[in-house]
């Protein structure tokens, strides 16, 4: 919650709230940023309408169109987003559900240990069954033996692939960004021109407009103005990836989200695809005669 | 008579019990503060870190051309594909198994027919 700031109650009245054991995390958001104004009630013109028809019973959801081009420009006007994206119910779980199969279905882990056959020696039975007085065994590298094999370690590298449904996937990237508008997080900017390569610059702006530790900017397409990308390119925390680009993980993982008025229409475009398509008879990959 | 006297003995004495337990605060387990070890210092912002889970979503953002598996970085015979260990095995010796060293393919073998026999032949399933 963005309103947090740590409240503690003491018994003895008078003293400091704060206990003096007390370990703050370093990403604690202890100063709220100050709450823009609602661009519904505003005389700025909407820029842009959505291209796709909306439903009747849904209304467009509205945020500002802002610019990189100096600190301190005004937002330009007001941008409508398609409530079939940008307002769907948060279905937290099928964030989570998300999240976790980004991180796990690329993961191959390569823990290995050798088992009694795999060790090296081994194959003579060490004393005879019977008579030695010692316990009986057939082998110095079996699991009981110091030395030996393992009995049920982990056997070769091993993969945890795995695929969600695609329209799960598609919901829960409606849902980031969902969430990310909801908690004012989400900045739509005309384009990404801006006047120098100089990442000082861009740190100022964020800082200014309070937009937050980490930015993820998306822009469609494989050209980026050399400014922006000289820019970000020594920046750990200020990362611009292309619209093909974008997932869930990485909208967690940064703190706010920009997006370009190209990249919102290719998003709207390719995930309100889904609501509206037959189920696959063969993979999409191959050719169908109506889609591009 | 007496047999209900004695439960409802039983069962207040219980109640009492149950309601000392509420109401006693606090916890008997002493955490020894000054030997909690410290957290390990991570950057959370490294390169990998920070661009984790990009172009994940190529094939529904991307007209279908490429899919997530192409992006797994592994053994050729692991990429997009997940089974038990029989069917690692398997799959590993049909793909590289012809140009595997002799002795671990010899050790592959064992291994297929040692778990071949234990799935298929012994035990609850078969």
């Amino acid at each position: 919650p963005r309103d947090f700031s740590p409240q503690f109650i003491s018994s003895v009245s008078g003293e400091s709230a704060l206990p003096s054991n007390l370990r703050l995390p370093p990403n604690l958001i202890g100063v709220a940023p100050q709450k823009r104004a609602s661009p519904s009630g505003s005389d700025l013109p909407v820029l842009r309408r959505c291209e796709a028809d909306i439903p009747a019973h849904l209304a467009p959801a509205q945020t500002w169109l802002e610019s990189l081009g100096s600190r301190d420009s005004e937002p330009l006007g007001v941008v409508d987003l398609h409530p079939d994206v940008f307002s769907v119910p948060l279905r937290l779980d099928i964030l989570h559900a998300v999240e976790v199969w980004q991180r796990n279905f690329k993961r191959i882990s390569h823990a290995k240990v050798k088992s009694r056959a795999e060790v090296s020696g081994g194959g003579r039975k060490p004393w005879n069954q019977k008579g030695s007085g010692r316990a009986r065994h057939g082998s110095i590298r079996s699991p009981l033996w110091r030395g030996g094999g393992v009995a049920h370690g982990p056997r070769g590298p091993s993969s945890y692939y795995y695929m969600l449904p695609m329209k799960v996937r598609v919901q829960g990237l409606k849902i980031a960004l969902t969430a990310k508008l909801a908690q004012d997080y989400l900045h739509i900017v005309d384009s990404l021109e801006i006047p120098t390569p100089d990442p000082h610059y861009l740190l100022d702006l964020v800082k200014h407009r309070q937009w937050g530790d980490s930015i993820l900017i998306v822009d469609v397409g494989d050209e980026f103005p050399q400014n922006i990308l000289k820019a970000t390119e020594d920046m750990k925390t200020v990362n611009i990836i292309p619209a093909i680009g974008l997932n869930v993980h990485s909208m967690l993982k940064h703190e706010s989200l920009v997006l370009t008025l190209e990249a919102v229409k290719f998003l709207e475009k390719k995930l309100l695809w889904h609501d509206v398509r037959y189920v696959p008879l063969y993979p999409f990959k191959l050719p169908y005669s109506d889609l591009p | 008579m007496s047999v209900f006297g004695g439960v409802f003995r039983q069962s207040s004495a219980r109640l009492f019990s149950t309601v000392l337990l509420l109401s006693h605060a606090g916890t008997c387990a002493r955490t020894r503060m000054h030997a909690v070890p410290k957290l390990r210092e991570l950057d959370r912002w490294t390169e990998k870190r920070g661009v984790f889970g990009v172009y994940d979503n190529i094939g529904i953002l991307g007209d279908f051309k490429a899919h997530p598996k192409d992006l797994i970085r592994g053994p050729v015979w692991l990429r997009g594909f997940s089974g038990n260990e029989l069917q690692r095995l398997i799959r590993k010796k049909r793909m590289v198994g012809g140009r595997m060293l002799t002795e671990d393919k010899h050790s592959l073998d064992k291994r297929i027919s040692f778990l071949y026999r234990r799935f298929n032949r012994y035990g609850k399933h078969r």
